[in-house]
Parts: C-alpha cells; structure tokens; sequence
C-alpha cells in the first residue's frame, strides 16, 4: 500500500463525516448564492411595486422572499459552522489513521539511516508533511460546494436569458483554466527555489556559528552577517515572487469575476428583478468559485509532502531480528583482525574521534550497514544507549517500560538506582510518572542519559552496548557510576560493548578494539 | 500578547503603509462596483439613466481591476514590509547568536531554529495580521461612510449589528480561549508525540518495539482528534458569530430596504429611497464585515508571530548577556595565569579549577585525553566558553575576557572561512599586512605551494570546498599570526598533516612563539616536545 492508498484508506473510514460536511458546505453555498439573489430579486420587485401604485403593492408577495431571506441568513451561518466542524474531524480522525500506520511504514532501514544523520529535522518535516495532507482532506468540501454554488448560479442567470448563463459558463470555465495555468507553471519552481534558499541559509548559518569564536575575536559579526543576509535576501526574494505569483492569480480570478457579472448583465433579456437576481446570484457564484485556486495553489506543497512521505516509507524493512545460526557470538572483522565476543563478555572500541565508533556500534545492533567492518551476530540481544538524548517524550515509567512491558515499579526504582539516577527521579515532583518532553530541559543531559541506561539495564538483554555513557558527568558521580555499572555487570553476567573516551569506564572491558 | 508588540516595536518602523491602504483602496473599488452595477439595475427598472449602459458595464469591470490592484498591492506590500522586518530581526539576533554561540554552550540546532525558524515565523504577522488588523478598523466604518449618502438607515442597521457582534466576539474568543488553556498542555504534550517517536524511531529500532510504539501512537493520535474537536468546536464558533452578522446585515438592510420601496414600513419612512439607492446598500452589505472576516482568518499568523517573538526576546536577551563587553588590547603580556579557573557547561560538565603560569615569549601546551576540555579551556580564555569561576590574569592583573579576545590571534579547528579569496582569508584579522610578511606567512606554513598551485586569488566558498582539512587549519594559523596580536592561541594546529608538513608547522611556531606568548591545545607529543611548558588536564 503506497502513502496515498493509506490516506485514502483513513479517508474511507471517515466517509460519514465527509459526507455530512460536503452537504453542509453545498448547502452553505446554496444558501449564500440564494441570499443575495432573491435579496436582490426582492428588491428590484419591490421598487417596482412601489412605484406601481397600492394594487401593485397588495399584489406583491413581500412575506415568502423577506422570510427566505431571513432562513438563508442562518442556514448560510449554520452549513459553514457544521461543514467546518464535521471536514476537520473528518481530517482529524483519517491522519490520526494514518499515523501509526506510517510509523510503521517508517521503521524501514532506509528512514532509520537517513534518521541517524539528522533526526529533528526529517522529524519535523514529516509533520508539516502530515499537516499539508491534513489540510488536502479539509479541502475535500471545497470541489462540491463550490459546484453547487456554480449551479445555482447558472441556474439564476438562465432566468435572466440563456445567454447571461452561457456568458456565466464562459466566465467560470475561465477562471478555471487562469488558475490551473497560472497556479500550475512558474509556482512549483518557485516554491522549489524558497526551499533551497532556506536549506542554503540553514547550512550557512551552521557553517558560522561553529566558528563563532573566529566571529568574536577579529570582530567579524558584520561582515559574517552580511554575508548571510545575502542568502536570505534570496530567501525573501523567493518568498516575494511566490506572493506576486499568488495576487496574480487571485488579480486574474477577481477582474473576471467581475467580467461575468457584466456580462451577465449585459446579455440579460428578462425584467430587471430577474436580472437583479441573476447578477448577484452569479456574483456569489464567481466568488465561491474564485476559493478553488487555494486548492491549486496548495497542490505542488502536498504533491511535494506525499513524495517526500512515500520516500521515507517505502524503503527496505529494517532487519534488526538477529539471525539465530550456531551458538551465541558477535564477530567484529576489521583490517583482517577478527574479534569474537561470546555472552557474558566484555570489549571496548577505541580510536580517535571520527574513527567510526558510533558506526560500528550501530551496525552491530542493525540499524545501519555502512561500517567498513564485517560484523557477524548470531543469537545475541542488545540494549543500546546512544549518544545523544534518546528518551521518548512521555513519562520516566513510559520510557522505562520500552525494553520491558508491564515491569514492576520496584524493578523500575532498582534499574534507576544502579544507574545513579534514582535520587534525582525521586526529587521530581511526579517521581516515575514525570513527563519528559523532548525540547524543555526538564533533567540536564547528564541524567537524562542515566535514565536511558537505567532503561538498558532493565531490558535484560544479552549485551549492553553503551556509547560515552559518563559523558558529561563530574568526576565522583563518574566514578559512582562506574562502580555501579561494575557491580551489575558482575551480578548480571551481562556482556558489554563499550565506547569511552573517559579514563574511569575503561576499567569496565579489558578486551579493546582499536579503530583508525 | 504586549511582549510581542514591544519586542516587535523598534524593527518594525518605517513600513510601507500601502499594505493597509490596498485594503482600504479594495473597498472603494467594492463601491464603484455596486454603484455601477445598482445604477444598471434601475435603469433597467425604468428609472432616468444619467450615464450610458456601456460606461455602466465598463464601471463594473473597472472596479474588479481596482479591487484586484487593491488586493495585489496589499498582498506584495505586506510581503515587502515582512522582509524587512525579518532582515532587520536577522541583522538583531544573528549579532548576538553568533559571536556567542560557543560562549553559551548554545546546541547548534537550538540556535538554528531560532535564528532561523523563529525569524521566518514572524513573516505571516508582518505581511498579513498587522495590515488587516489596521484595516479591520478602518474598512467598516468606510463602508458605512460610502452607503450613508445613499441610504443612512442602511448604515444605521450596518453599524447596530457592530454591538451585539463585539459582545458575540467577545463571549465566543474568551470561551475559546479557556477551552484552548484547558486543553492547551495535554495537546502539546500529544500532538508532538508522532514528530518525536519518528525522531527517536532508532532507538525504538534497537528496542524492537515499533508495534507497540506504533498501537500507542494511534491511540494518541485519536485522542489528539478528540481533544482538538473540543477546541475547534468552541473557535468556530467565534467565526459563526462573525458570518451569522455578516449575513444579518444583508438580510435586514434588504428587508428594510424592500419594505420601505414597497412603502410598508410600520413606521414613517425616515428616508425616501430610490431602487438605486437601494441596490446600492444591498451590494455593499457584505463588504461591512470583509474586513474582519479577513482578519479571523489572519488569526494563526498572529499565534505563530506571537510565539516566535518570545522565542526570539528570550533568545536575544541570553545573546547579549554573552555578548563580550569590549576592552582595549593591553600593550604587551609579560605573563598570563590562571587562578583557581573553571569553566562549567549547562549540562553539568566543568573543567578545573586549574592553576598556570605561561611566560612570554615562549611557547606552551595545554595536553590532555579528547574529551578533557583542551579546547574549551582554550576557548574559556577569550570569552568562548562558559567561565564559571577563578580568573585569567594579565601580568599577575584579573583580566576580562573582552581584553584577551582584542590581544589574541585565534585558530581553532575549524577555522571561519568567508567567501573571497585566499588572500581576502588570511587578512580576516589585520587587513594592513603586507605583501612580503603574507609570502613569508606562507612559506613558514607550506602554505606557498597551494598559493602558487592555484593563485592567492583563489577563491574560497565557506565550506572550504576543495581545500583539504590541513590546509584549513594552517590558513587559520597564518590569519592569527598575520594578524600581529601579542597573544596566539591554537587548536590541535598540527592535527591532519602528514609528517613534513607537521615538522614545518611545528618549526613555524618555534619562530612565532621567540617574540610572542604562544599557546596551544595539542596531544601531539612531539610539539609537546618542543614546548617551555605543559599543563595536563
């Protein structure tokens, strides 16, 4: 099933609401083309009457059309309301389908690597891309309501004379044709062109600051901002042409919407309150109509998004089942040297920064295959503690139960207290149920990283595979740590792949791999 | 929110006013329009026409062209105003991020994203939210002012609605608002939950729990739907309230109009209308409340204008609390110490406190495992790294950081690198050097045969594209020594060079370091070697 199938498969279960909504809008729109035509129609006659003399007046019937006009004022209010309510459930409701879904369509090997090098930002991206896929649902109303508008309308205008409605017909059939055109060729470019401007001034603006000292100390803050203003000068321009573009067309759709209502008017044959009717009925049309350009103008940013969907998820599936051959072991070759490891035992991987160290782990656990070792596994599992901050945004109990469902609390508190990090959980103010989001610094780096070793540990895997895992501590809960970690090693008969700058740790494996 | 409009206030003087104006100038448009269109209709009714039915219908597509002029020039003004805003908001924040990034213990994507996504944020306020929210307030009443001459009980009716809409607005914004608090932290909370369990998918990977991950997630995801249902539920209703007058206007200026034509008021007609008059009234009805509705649905720019500037407030308050206070460069440094000196990052980790002597001229190693703090106490000397504690002393005098920055040439290990030329490079710190003291640079570095290979114009992108990571250091070594401070502070400067190369480089500091305090940050042992002192961390 491509992402498109899936959408459309959350759609379906939403079909309800959908349908419930495009009725409502289709009425909305009926009712807004009607207001002003009869309103228009109602006072033309009434003129008419007016100037008639008594008899004329008494003849009028001013009682249905002021009444109709008065319904069509709320039913106009209420159908937006509703079709408001019921398409951004229906929205809601179909990416909320489709979310886990992707996930998992996600947990393929080739979004895990792309992931690795820079995950807040595909992260992100991908949930602007859901945004704009949300947002294409929303828009599922606009087709109907603006065809029943467009109906209505030709139906008004017929009554003014068959060709007051063929000169509608001409002018909606235009404004179709300017918007598909006009939204449709220089607009993808554009968009394609703001999207490299931005990339180009992220990437400058992270190639300075990691030089920002170079900034300070020759007083290079001007020239150095100067010269990224100068990519964002493209980014502005970008974003100007794109806004030029889009009041063109919007420009375009207005002058022939105003067209059609002349032209209308200028075909009209009937008496003047059906002419009265017909050009306002047509005016409400055309301005109903002229909202489908959003929908062109949306289209290349969600043709965009589903690419950029499909891509990530339609990768190979992740191998991360370890293939059960032969008795437990983990061969590591490098450079002709093989290093084999069996269950319960230690090694560390050394070498200098840029060696390739967190690579070669991660290769290990199978998330990635780029490593220039051969790796062989058979029969073993691993609990991994990356670099970086890898606590799910949830609570401590939530992040712990990942590597073991349903696992008692005391367990919990035991797993926090070998990693040195039970002290600080129980000073929370929710203690285990204490919610970690991932952007606010709620525990320093430091423990939040104890946390996801306490959470290894809990896992009771065969090997505990640690990057840096002191990083950033100070030298007594080093040594704390690392007396722990010892223990439990100890205790547990877990084997151990480390990566450790740091002195103190390095006593953990007496077995080293150098790399590079 | 007035901390967006203060923060926003001194970048946003000067703007073109036209954004506001087209949408005024829109209105006018709407009037010639209706006032074509109203006279056409009673012409046709039987009435006196003045002006011809082709000027009429010419009329009509005239004020579509002054409309859709109207609406354009708003549209690219207010972009136009956007842009400036956001350079003159790059030119704030990227002055105070930038020199004090490393000085902060800032996270590189942090930065990014304010210096970045924050600024692009604000553009929705600038080129939308603002100009319609002036014209919001002026747009109504010129409606009324243009139907007055032609029917002022219209304009009566048009500006009654005004008073229980306002009440409506109000009811139905504050309801909105409550319900959004109520739900407010359990929906950030959720609704980041599919950007972040994608974002940690590795090690969800390493867990093997993607399914269950997964289940939950759809749970949330359902949860999310409900949760937003009960918030929008309660913010459309403010725009109902805002379509349900817009709609009442229409429907009682075509009701009191059709009734006074027909002369079936219940009271004496408080003015003798005309069906041209009428009909006019009737076509601008809708235009009363455009304005605003244009404005409600500019409410999410407002949102995400609000939220970015305190992003932005914050972020710019932190920069320039790092930002180094300048100092004059003392004459000459006989000796520079150190004094119970700590530095202390954000995350916990600190490097000493640590005592040192270093005597000028000579030449001094600060050695120790990767990972130790060279850099950073390198780095901490100048301003570039969080000091926590101790002090630098110049000839036995606590100096500031401002001053060690103005008298020290600097490389670190990835040397800044502006466009131009090679030469343009290594005069980033002293653009009076001279010619024959750069050739002598060059030679002492081995840097002479990449300038003859490809010329000192060369030119350089700030990538360093097709330079290898050697020669970027030695560039960066050659700028801090061209640049004739008395001070030389380098990182790792003999790191990725081969072994010739290193000797050469290691011999050019000998030379730099007979009439100069040159420090370094090295683990190379035979610079360490060569050096008068080394103070292990």
């Amino acid at each position: 099933m491509s992402v498109e199938q899936l959408l459309a498969a959350g759609t379906r279960r939403q079909r309800r609401a959908l349908w419930v909504a495009i009725l409502l809008a289709v009425l909305a729109a009926l009712a807004a083309v009607l207001l002003l035509g009869i309103s228009g129609w109602f006072l033309t006659g009434a003129a008419l009457a007016g100037l008639g003399g008594t008899a004329a007046v008494q003849a009028f019937n001013y009682l249905i059309p002021s009444a109709a006009i008065r319904g069509l004022a709320i039913v106009r209010t209420a159908g937006r309301y509703g079709e408001r309510l019921f398409s951004h459930r229906a929205a809601l409701h179909a990416i909320a389908h489709l979310r886990p879904a992707l996930f998992l369509r996600l947990a393929g090997q080739d979004a895990a690597r792309a992931l690795l090098q820079s995950p807040g930002e595909i992260a992100t991206q991908l949930g602007a891309d859901l945004d704009a896929l949300e947002d294409r649902v929303v828009r599922r109303v606009a087709w109907p309501s603006a065809l029943a508008a467009a109906l209505a309308g030709l139906a008004a205008a017929t009554l003014a004379g068959l060709a007051s409605a063929l000169a509608l017909w001409a002018t909606l059939a235009a404004m179709r044709l300017a918007s598909r055109r006009l939204a449709g060729g220089a607009l993808p470019g554009l968009r394609r062109q703001e999207a490299a401007a931005l990339g180009a001034l992220r990437a400058a603006y992270a190639d300075y600051a990691a030089a920002g000292t170079d900034i300070a100390i020759y007083g290079l803050t001007d020239r150095v901002c100067a010269e990224l203003q100068a990519h964002a000068d493209r980014l502005d321009a970008a974003r100007l042409a794109i806004v030029r573009r889009e009041a063109l067309v919007a420009g375009v759709l207005t002058v022939l919407a105003a067209l059609g209502g002349a032209l209308v008017l200028a075909f009209s044959i009937g008496p003047a309150p059906l002419a009265a009717l017909a050009v306002l009925a047509a005016s409400a049309a055309l301005e109903a109509w002229a909202g489908l350009s959003r929908s062109d103008l949306q289209r290349p940013r969600i043709a965009a998004a589903l690419e950029r969907l499909a891509h990530f998820a339609e990768g190979n599936p992740a191998d991360i089942e370890p293939v059960d051959n032969g008795p437990a072991r983990l061969a590591i070759s490098d450079k002709g040297t093989q290093t084999v490891l069996h269950r319960g035992e230690r090694l560390r991987i050394g070498g200098p920064s840029g060696a390739g160290k967190t690579r070669l782990l991660e290769t290990i656990l199978g998330l990635r295959s780029d490593a220039p070792q051969t790796v062989e596994t058979a029969g073993l599992s691993f609990a991994y503690v990356p670099q970086g901050n890898s606590l799910i945004a949830g609570t401590i109990a939530d992040n712990l139960r990942m590597a073991r469902p349903g696992v008692a609390e005391a367990d919990m508190w035991r797993a926090l207290d070998a990693a040195c990090v039970g002290d600080v959980v129980r000073g929370l103010p929710a203690g285990l149920e204490y919610w970690l989001s991932s952007d606010l610094a709620a525990l320093s780096g430091g423990q939040r990283r104890r946390v996801a070793l306490a959470r290894a540990l809990l896992a009771g895997r065969d090997m505990l595979v640690l990057d840096e895992p002191t990083e950033g501590l100070d030298p007594a809960t080093e040594a704390r740590l690392t007396a722990s970690l010892e223990a439990w090693l100890d205790q547990t008969g877990s084997g151990l792949l480390l990566v450790s700058h740091r002195h103190l740790p390095r006593r953990l494996a007496g077995q080293v791999l150098e790399l590079g | 929110m007035n901390s967006a409009k203060s923060f926003f206030a001194p970048h946003a003087r000067g703007l073109s006013p036209l954004a506001g104006l087209g949408w005024l100038a829109d209105v006018v448009g709407a009037a010639l329009f209706a006032g074509c269109l109203s006279l056409y209709i009673a012409a046709l009714a039987g009435a006196e026409g003045v002006i011809g039915p082709f000027w009429l219908l010419g009329g009509l597509v005239l004020g579509g062209l002054l409309r859709a002029a109207a609406q354009g020039v708003a549209a690219v003004a207010g972009q136009g105003n956007a842009n400036r805003v956001k350079a003159r908001l790059r030119a704030a924040v990227y002055a105070r991020l930038l020199p004090t990034a490393q000085r902060r213990g800032a996270l590189a994507g942090e930065d990014l994203r304010v210096a970045v996504d924050n600024i692009e944020a604000c553009e929705g306020y600038f080129a939308r939210f603002l100009p319609l929210r002036r014209a919001s307030a002026l747009a109504p009443l010129l409606v009324a002012l243009l139907v007055a001459p032609a029917s002022w009980v219209s304009t009566a009716i048009m500006l009654a609605t005004l008073v229980p809409f306002i009440a409506g607005m109000v009811l139905a914004g504050y309801a909105a608002r409550d319900e959004a608090d109520r739900q407010f932290e359990a929906l950030s909370r959720l609704s980041g939950l599919f950007v972040d369990r994608v974002r940690h998918l590795p090690i969800i990977l390493a867990y093997g729990v993607q399914d269950r991950i997964a289940r939950q997630l759809g749970t949330a995801a359902g949860e999310v739907a409900d949760r937003t249902m009960r918030v929008l539920r309660v913010a459309f209703l403010s725009s109902a309230v805002l379509e349900f007058f817009a709609a009442l206007s229409v429907a009682l200026v075509a009701v009191y109009c059709g009734f006074s034509l027909l002369g079936l008021l219940p009271f004496e007609a408080p003015e003798q209308l005309t069906l041209a008059r009428a009909f006019f009234a009737l076509a601008m009805a809708p235009e009363f409340y455009l304005a605003l509705r244009r404005l409600a649905a500019a409410y999410h720019d407002k949102q995400q204008g609000e939220a970015a500037a305190a992003s932005l407030s914050a972020a710019c308050e932190r920069g320039a609390a790092a930002l180094l206070d300048p100092a004059p460069a003392p004459a000459a440094i006989a000796r520079l110490g150190l004094q119970r000196f700590e530095v202390a990052y954000p995350g916990g980790w600190r490097i000493g406190p640590l005592d040192a002597v270093w005597q000028e001229p000579g030449l001094h190693a600060i050695t120790g495992e990767t990972g130790s703090g060279k850099s950073s106490l390198l780095g901490a000397l100048v301003g570039a790294a969080p000091a926590a504690g101790g002090a630098v002393l110049i000839d036995d005098v606590p100096a500031s950081p401002g001053a060690l920055a103005a008298a020290a040439g600097w490389a670190g290990q990835a040397p800044l690198l502006l466009p131009g030329t090679l030469l343009s490079n290594l005069l980033l710190g002293n653009t009076q050097a001279g010619g024959e003291q750069i050739t002598q640079m060059l030679a002492l570095l081995g840097l002479d045969t990449l300038a003859e290979r490809r010329g000192e114009d060369l030119p350089i992108d700030p990538r360093g594209s097709g330079l290898s990571g050697g020669e970027r250091r030695r560039i960066g070594i050659a700028r801090a020594a061209l640049s004739g401070r008395p001070l030389l502070l380098l990182d790792e400067p003999t790191a990725d060079l081969d072994d010739a190369l290193r000797d050469k480089v290691i011999a050019a500091l000998e030379y730099f370091a007979r009439d100069r305090l040159v420090i370094v940050a090295t683990h190379d042992a035979q610079l360490v070697a060569r050096a008068q002192s080394e103070l292990r961390l």
